[in-house]
C-alpha cells in the first residue's frame, strides 16, 4: 500500500517534470575561459600607479555591449596592489573596460551629463587581451632612506608630491561641476603595518597603524618634504612586517560616489630585531 | 486493495465535468463585493495595512520588510544604540528584502482604491467616504515616503496599472525633488481627507497623517541640505534617463530644503496645536526619580497613553512577535537571548554621570578611562544613583532589577591589591583587539583577574573582605558577560525599553510576546517641529506658522527633558548648529531602539568618515572609536573587587563579538535592485555605485 502510494506520487511527479526537457541536457555553453590583463601607468613617468585590492583600490569595470543599450555591467573587481590587474574568467565579447582611482578620471561628464572626455577602452575580448591604461594619478607617495626600529617601534620618512598639478586637476575636473578649491587639498598621510606583504588600509595591523591628518590646506607646506611617520603601539621581537605609507586628496572616484583612495607607496619590509 | 487505488485514480484523472461554467464564480470577489459597503472596505483596508512598511518588532533592518520577528533586535544596525553578536548587526547598507517590488504592490492596491471608490460614491456618508479615499492617500503618501528614503527618486505612478494595460507600463524614476513633491501632496491630500480620529483602530487619522508628514518632510529637509556637505556634493543623474534620480541640482536645493522643512514644521505645529495629544505623564512626579523613571516604563504598554499617535497593535496568539524571546537578558533566555546589547557610547549621551574633563563618563581618579585608579562603588547600581531616569527605563543597568530580579551582569572577579590600576595596558582603537584576556593580570603568571568563558565555568574561591569568609563562585555574572560566549551580553547592558516585564519565564518564546510598538508618538512630533524650527531659523526662513519658532522649539525640547528626568534645557534655543546639535542629541536619546535612529543619522549625512563628527547629534571626538572608514563601539564591564569587597567598571572594546561597521558616502542612496534595473528599459541604477 506505502508502495503503490510512493509510485503515484512518483509518477507524478514525473509528469509534472517532463515538459521541462531541459531539465535532461547537459549545459554545454562554454566556460568563459578568455583573459584580460592590464595595467594603470602614471602617464607622466610611465609608472604603475600602486594601489590596494579592495573597493577602496583601483576599479575595473568591464561592461558587455551586445545586449545593448540596458546593459548591467560585469561584477567589478579590483588591482592587484602594484596596479595590474587580471581575470581569466571572462566571455568572448565586445567590451567596454575602465578604469576608477586616485588618479582624475578617465571618463569625464558635465553636470548635465555629457561626454567630456572618454579614455575608457572599447575592444572585442578573445584569447588574452592586454590593456594599458595612463591616468594622471593625484599624489605620488615614497618613502626616503630605510625605516628605522628602535624598541619596537617603526620610523619612516614619507615624502607626498603632488603627481598632477593643482592648475591641471582644475582644468580637468572643474567641467564636471560643483567645484571646489578645497578637492586638493592632502587630508591625511597614513604608515600601514602588516604581517603581510599586501599591506594596505584593508590588510592592515591596526594595533601598529598610524595616521597623521591635515586640516584645510595645511599639508602644502609639507609637499615634496620628508614627514616622519612612527608606528603605533609596540611590535613584537623576532618578526618580519611590511609597512606601506598612503595619502589621499580630498577629492572622490567615482564623481559623486564620495570614495576618497589613497595613492600608495612601494611595501617596504621591516625586520624587529 | 491495488487496485482499488488504481481504478480510484484513474477515475479521478478521467472525469470530465460537462457543465458550462456561466456563472461568476464564488471565490472571487470583486469590487462591488469590497467596496460597496463598510464592511467589504474594512477587508479592504486591513489588507492594504497588513502591507504596510511599518517598522516594528517585525522588521529589522538586515531583513527588510520580510514579515517576520526572527532575531527581533532594537537599534542595532550601526547605529550605536546596541550591537550583538550576530551578522544582522552590521550598517545600514541595504536590506535583504528590498522595499521595491512589494511597494508596488501596495501602491497599486492604493491607487485602485483611489481610482474605483468614486463609483461607490453614493454608498457612504460623506465623512465616511473622505476618510477611506483618506486612507488610500496616507498608504500610497507613506509607501513612497519608505522608498524615497531608501533610493531617492522613485517611479511615480498615481494610476492604477492593471495587466492587460493599454500604453506605456514601464514609468523610469523621477528625480528626487519630484519623488518628495509627490509624498508631500498625497501626505497633504490625506491630511484633508481623514477625519480626527478613524473608524478603525490602528488606521491613520488627520494627525497620524500629520505626523508622518512631518517626519517625511524632515528627511526630506535634511537631504537636501545636507547632500550638499558630503564630499564632491551627493547627486547625479541616471545613465538610461538622464534624470536627477539623487540629490539635488545645485540652485535648487535650498530652496528645496527650506520648502520641506516649513512643511514639516507646519505639520508638527497642527499636531500640537491641536491639544489632542500630550506627554505620558501619568506616574510622573517632580523631583521623583523613581516615578519619573516607573513612568518612562509604563508608558510602552498602556493603551490609553495620551502620548501615542498611531500604535501597532499584537495579539497572541493571531498576531504576535518575538522580541523577548531574542532580547532579555540571559537568565529568561528561551530560546535566544541578549540580540540588543546597549554600548557605553550611547549611554554617554545621557545626564547625571561623573565626568572627566574631556566629557566623557568617569570610571577612574584619572584624566580619562584609560588611566587612574578605579572608582569604587558598594553595589553596581550606586554607580547609577544620579542617572537621568529615562536611561533606566531604556536600559537594564548592572545589578537593576527586573521582572522581580536582580539582573546579575559581571564581567570579572579583581583579586589583586588596592588601589586597583586600569585593567588594560592599552585602551585606544588601534590596540581594540586585546581584550581583557589578553591582558596580564588575567594571563600572566600572577593572575589577579578572574573571568568566565562560558556560563557556569571558571569558579573562584576568594576570601570576602567584609565578613571574612571564604567564598566560591562563578567569575562571572549570572547575566555575563562572559568573554568568548556572546549569546550573553556582550556589551555589559541590557534592554529594558519595550521588553515585558510581566512575562513570566515559561511564557517567552517565538511568536509569544504581544505588546505593542508605537509607530508613532507625541514626542517625535514635538522633536520634529524643534528640529525644523531650528533648521529653518539656521537658514533665515520666517515662520511658516507665524508663532516664535525657536520658542516652539525650547518648549517642546523643554518638555521632553522634564518628562525624562533629565537636565532641562536653561537658555533659549538659536539658529545655530550648537542648538541643533542640541535638538539632535535630544532626538537620538528619547527615539533610542524605536528604528528611527538608524534614518536620523542617514537624513544628518552624519555616518561617512568625513561627517561621523556628528554622528551622535553632538559632536564627538573620533579618534577613540573610528580610524577613518572603519567604526566600533565600547562596552560598559562592572567588576568586582574582592578585597573591597566592592565594585568598579571598565569602559572598553567588546572581549568577544566585535563589531566593526562602515560607511561610504554611496550608502546614503540604496542600490536599486539589480533585477529591475536588468529587465527595464528605464529604471536606472544609482550613478555613483
Amino acid at each position: 500500500m506505502k508502495k503503490t502510494i510512493y509510485y503515484i506520487m512518483t509518477a507524478g511527479v514525473l509528469a509534472l517534470g517532463l515538459p521541462s526537457c531541459s531539465f535532461f541536457e547537459i549545459d554545454n555553453y562554454a566556460q568563459p575561459e578568455e583573459t584580460v590583463k592590464g595595467v594603470v601607468i602614471d602617464v607622466a613617468t610611465g609608472e604603475p600607479v600602486l594601489t590596494e585590492q579592495s573597493t577602496n583600490g583601483i576599479r575595473v569595470r568591464m561592461t558587455e555591449l551586445s545586449y545593448g543599450p540596458n546593459v548591467i555591467h560585469n561584477p567589478d573587481f579590483y588591482c592587484r596592489d602594484d596596479g595590474s590587474f587580471q581575470n581569466t574568467k571572462v566571455f568572448k565579447g565586445n567590451y567596454n573596460i575602465r578604469v576608477d582611482g586616485p588618479f582624475i578620471p578617465i571618463v569625464r561628464e558635465n553636470p548635465d551629463g555629457e561626454l567630456i572626455e572618454d579614455n575608457s577602452i572599447t575592444c572585442d575580448v578573445k584569447g588574452t587581451t592586454e590593456l594599458r591604461f595612463e591616468v594622471e594619478p593625484f599624489l605620488k607617495v615614497e618613502f626616503v632612506g630605510e625605516p628605522v626600529v628602535s624598541g619596537g617601534k617603526i620610523t619612516a620618512q614619507v615624502k607626498v608630491t603632488r603627481a598632477v598639478s593643482v592648475e591641471r586637476f582644475r582644468e580637468q575636473v572643474e567641467p564636471m561641476g560643483g567645484y571646489n578649491s578645497n578637492f586638493t587639498n592632502v587630508t591625511d598621510v597614513r604608515l600601514f603595518v602588516s604581517y603581510s606583504s599586501t599591506c594596505s588600509q584593508r590588510s592592515q595591523y591596526s594595533a601598529l597603524s598610524s595616521k597623521i591628518e591635515y586640516g584645510g590646506a595645511s599639508f602644502e607646506s609639507h609637499l615634496g618634504e620628508p614627514i616622519t611617520m612612527v608606528s603605533s603601539g609596540t611590535a613584537k621581537p623576532n618578526r618580519k612586517l611590511f609597512i606601506r605609507a598612503a595619502a589621499r586628496i580630498n577629492y572622490g572616484t567615482p564623481a559623486g560616489s564620495g570614495t576618497r583612495r589613497y595613492n600608495y607607496s612601494e611595501v617596504k619590509e621591516v625586520n624587529i630585531p | 486493495m491495488k487496485k482499488i487505488i488504481c481504478i480510484l485514480s484513474i477515475a479521478f484523472f478521467a472525469a470530465v465535468s460537462c457543465t458550462t461554467l456561466v456563472i461568476p464564480p464564488k471565490n472571487i470577489v470583486t469590487d462591488d463585493d469590497l467596496m460597496s459597503s463598510q464592511s467589504g472596505l474594512k477587508i479592504y483596508l486591513t489588507r492594504l495595512y497588513s502591507q504596510m512598511p511599518w517598522e516594528d518588532f517585525k522588521y529589522m533592518a538586515q531583513w527588510g520588510f520580510s514579515g517576520n520577528s526572527w532575531l527581533g533586535c532594537l537599534g542595532i544596525e550601526g547605529t550605536g544604540e546596541a550591537v550583538n553578536r550576530d551578522g544582522i548587526c552590521a550598517s545600514f547598507t541595504g536590506e535583504n528584502t528590498p522595499w521595491w517590488g512589494l511597494s508596488y504592490t501596495l501602491i497599486h492596491d492604493a491607487n485602485h482604491l483611489i481610482e474605483k471608490f468614486p463609483d461607490y460614491k453614493d454608498n457612504y456618508p460623506e465623512i465616511a467616504y473622505n476618510e477611506f479615499l483618506g486612507q488610500a492617500y496616507f498608504i500610497r503618501a507613506y509607501s513612497y515616503y519608505q522608498m524615497a528614503r531608501r533610493y531617492g527618486g522613485v517611479p511615480i505612478i498615481k494610476n492604477e496599472i492593471s495587466y492587460p494595460f493599454e500604453g506605456e507600463i514601464e514609468v523610469p524614476r523621477s528625480s528626487e525633488k519630484e519623488t518628495w513633491d509627490a509624498i508631500l501632496e498625497d501626505f497633504d491630500a490625506a491630511v484633508e481627507l481623514l477625519p480626527a480620529s478613524a473608524t478603525f483602530s490602528g488606521t491613520a487619522d488627520k494627525y497620524a497623517a500629520l505626523a508622518f508628514k512631518a517626519e517625511a518632510m524632515l528627511y526630506a529637509g535634511s537631504v537636501a541640505k545636507y547632500n550638499e556637505q558630503v564630499s564632491g556634493r551627493l547627486t547625479g543623474f541616471g545613465e538610461k534617463t538622464g534624470v536627477r534620480v539623487i540629490g539635488f541640482a545645485e540652485d535648487e536645493w535650498q530652496a528645496c530644503s527650506n520648502k520641506y522643512f516649513s512643511e514639516a514644521y507646519k505639520a508638527a505645529s497642527e499636531v500640537i496645536k491641536s491639544g489632542r495629544y500630550s506627554l505620558y505623564m501619568k506616574q510622573w512626579a517632580e523631583g521623583d526619580k523613581e516615578a519619573q523613571y516607573q513612568n518612562m516604563n509604563a508608558m510602552w504598554r498602556d493603551p490609553a497613553s495620551p502620548e501615542n499617535i498611531l500604535v501597532m497593535k499584537y495579539e497572541y496568539p493571531t498576531l504576535s512577535h518575538g522580541l523577548d524571546a531574542y532580547s532579555s537578558p540571559w537568565i529568561y533566555r528561551m530560546p535566544l537571548s541578549a540580540g540588543t546589547c546597549p554600548t557605553e557610547d550611547f549611554m554617554e549621551l545621557f545626564d547625571g554621570f561623573d565626568r572627566y574633563p574631556n566629557g566623557t563618563i568617569r570610571v577612574t581618579d584619572g584624566t580619562d578611562h584609560s588611566n587612574g585608579n578605579y572608582i569604587l562603588y558598594e553595589e553596581p547600581l550606586d554607580f547609577f544613583a544620579n542617572v537621568e531616569p529615562r536611561l533606566r527605563a531604556y536600559v537594564i543597568f548592572p545589578g537593576d532589577f527586573f521582572k522581580k530580579d536582580v539582573i546579575e551582569i559581571r564581567a570579572g572577579i579583581y583579586t589583586g591589591n588596592l588601589p586597583i590600576k586600569v585593567l588594560k595596558a592599552d585602551y585606544s582603537y588601534a590596540q581594540r583587539g586585546r581584550g581583557h584576556w589578553d591582558q596580564d593580570c588575567f594571563k600572566g603568571s600572577t593572575k589577579t583577574l578572574f573571568m568566565s568563558p562560558n556560563v557556569n565555568t571558571e569558579k573562584v574561591t576568594y576570601k570576602n573582605a567584609t565578613t571574612g569568609e571564604d567564598v566560591t563562585t562563578y567569575a562571572s555574572g549570572a547575566n555575563g558577560p562572559f568573554y568568548t560566549n556572546a549569546e550573553s551580553t556582550v556589551t555589559g547592558l541590557y534592554l529594558r525599553k519595550y521588553l515585558d516585564p510581566d512575562r513570566a519565564l515559561e511564557d517567552i518564546g517565538e511568536g509569544k510576546s504581544d505588546q505593542p510598538f508605537i509607530l508613532m508618538r507625541y514626542a517625535d512630533v514635538l522633536l520634529a517641529a524643534a528640529e525644523a524650527g531650528v533648521e529653518l531659523s539656521i537658514a533665515g526662513v520666517a515662520s511658516p506658522t507665524g508663532d516664535n519658532m525657536l520658542q516652539t522649539a525650547t518648549e517642546a525640547i523643554r518638555a521632553i527633558q522634564k518628562r525624562a528626568g533629565a537636565n532641562v534645557l536653561s537658555t533659549m534655543l538659536k539658529g545655530d548648529t550648537e542648538s541643533r546639535d542640541l535638538v539632535r542629541k535630544e532626538r537620538r536619546k528619547e527615539l533610542a531602539f524605536e528604528h528611527k535612529s538608524k534614518w536620523d543619522i542617514r537624513r544628518w549625512r552624519v555616518v561617512d568618515e568625513q561627517n561621523r563628527k556628528g554622528f551622535w547629534g553632538v559632536e564627538k571626538d573620533l579618534t577613540t572609536w573610528s580610524d577613518g572608514t572603519q567604526f566600533e563601539f565600547q562596552g560598559f564591564f562592572p567588576f568586582y573587587s574582592s578585597q573591597a569587597d566592592k565594585w568598579f567598571f571598565d569602559i572598553a572594546f567588546m572581549d568577544c563579538a566585535r563589531k566593526t561597521f562602515s560607511y561610504s558616502p554611496v550608502d546614503y542612496y540604496f542600490g536599486i535592485p539589480g533585477g529591475e534595473v536588468t529587465k527595464s528599459k528605464y529604471i536606472d541604477q544609482q550613478p555613483n555605485r
